[in-house]
């Protein structure tokens, strides 16, 4: 539901697993032959000899400095800042706002936590659930740009289907409140709680 | 405004899948630290030699000398369990990028939202559904839900029968009003050792 990107994070993982792979594989075969520890080592004194001569060739001025070094330096803060915006980027896309309406006499907002005292109050007396939380996010795909996210946890032994139920009316109820339609996910978990509370024998 | 796609079938079934799949958010960011911690320490060991300084760790040309030369001038053993540790750590990285990473949760078949229950509460349910139906006590019963399958152990007390045909009859029944998306087989057991006291 939250704009974690799934796909961003596989692509990265896989390439730099694939890099470490590549060079893990590398070093375990230059140890294994004696010839490719001397090739790998010819072909790197090699490219360090052609850096090495690039550096002294683009000198800044009288500096001992090369136009290299600082395009290297550039690029190493590129790289500091995209990988920074990854961490960013993970469980982003919450929001606090259910719906908003701009009309000739004003703006309507209507803030999450409407929804989220109405269904935690709603299903504090059931006896099946232990706890409720309610989040909204911002959707990709939808009109409105928000769906809601209700977390229930579940006395153990407590029947899905009725939780289930339980919520859906509360969703119809919401829907009507709000005169729209909001996608909504709802997770029924186990937690501490769950575990440590003790099970309705009635039930 | 009126969004009326929020019962959409694909925005439910977007919804449930990203609720049960892992999103690797925890190792994306693991790894995006340690290159970070990596390319920090280079730039300014960049800027250090640049500038005339004292290198923090080491200067940029030595590392790169080295790494050059780092095939011959490694003992093999050391080179070899380097190589080994840094392949398996790549491995790990390559299969979280490929496999699913499905989560043990279940996804309800509604119309209007998407619904996701986790097997623990599942197998709470039926081992409730289980006990009621045999008349045992909680701790006389063990299920655990898979990706495929319910299978509920039950422990009688010693001497006692149970009927473990009306116990399945029982799950399923209760397992089918879930309304699960993947039909999942019940098995139903008796534990081998009996129950004395319960």
């Amino acid at each position: 539901m939250n704009g974690t990107p799934r796909g961003l994070n596989r692509t990265l993982l896989g390439a730099f697993g694939a890099v470490l792979i590549a060079a893990g594989g590398a070093a375990a075969w230059a140890a294994a032959s004696k010839e490719f520890a001397r090739d790998l080592t010819s072909a790197g004194t090699l490219v360090w000899g052609s850096v090495q001569e690039n550096l002294a060739a683009g000198r800044i001025g009288g500096t001992g400095i090369s136009w290299w070094t600082a395009a290297v330096l550039a690029v190493f803060i590129l790289v500091a800042v995209l990988l920074v915006c990854w961490m960013a980027a993970q469980g982003t896309g919450r929001s606090n706002q259910l719906a908003h309406q701009e009309g000739e006499m004003g703006d309507t907002t209507v803030d999450t936590a409407v929804a989220a005292e109405a269904i935690k109050t709603a299903l504090a007396r059931n006896p099946q659930v232990l706890s409720t939380s309610v989040q909204s996010w911002k959707t990709r795909s939808t009109a409105g740009g928000t769906g809601l996210k209700v977390t229930v946890q579940a006395r153990k032994g407590a029947s899905p289907a009725e939780v289930g139920s339980a919520v859906e009316h509360l969703v119809d109820d919401l829907d009507r409140l709000l005169g729209t339609q909001l996608p909504v996910l709802l997770r029924i978990k186990a937690g501490t709680r769950t575990r440590f509370a003790r099970t309705d024998r009635v039930a | 405004m009126k969004n009326t796609d929020a019962a959409d079938p694909h925005l439910i079934r977007r919804l449930a899948r990203r609720e049960t799949h892992s999103s690797r958010a925890a190792l994306s960011i693991a790894v995006a630290a340690l290159l970070l911690v990596a390319t920090v320490w280079l730039a300014m060991e960049l800027v250090l030699s640049a500038t005339g300084n004292a290198a923090l760790l080491m200067p940029p040309a030595e590392l790169a000398r080295r790494t050059a030369s780092l095939a011959t001038s490694t003992i093999p053993g050391a080179l070899m369990g380097a190589g080994l540790a840094l392949g398996l750590l790549g491995l790990a990285m390559l299969a979280a990028a490929l496999l699913p990473g499905t989560k043990s949760r279940h996804i309800v078949r509604n119309g209007r939202s998407a619904v996701v229950v986790d097997s623990e509460v599942l197998a709470a349910a039926v081992s409730r559904t289980a006990r009621t139906a045999a008349r045992l006590a909680p701790e006389q019963v063990t299920s655990s839900v898979g990706r495929k399958r319910i299978d509920v152990e039950v422990r009688p007390g010693s001497g006692l029968d149970v009927d473990t045909d009306a116990i399945r009859k029982a799950v399923e029944r209760e397992v089918s009003g879930y309304g699960l998306r993947r039909p999942l087989a019940v098995g139903v057991s008796t534990g081998t050792r009996g129950t004395v006291g319960a």
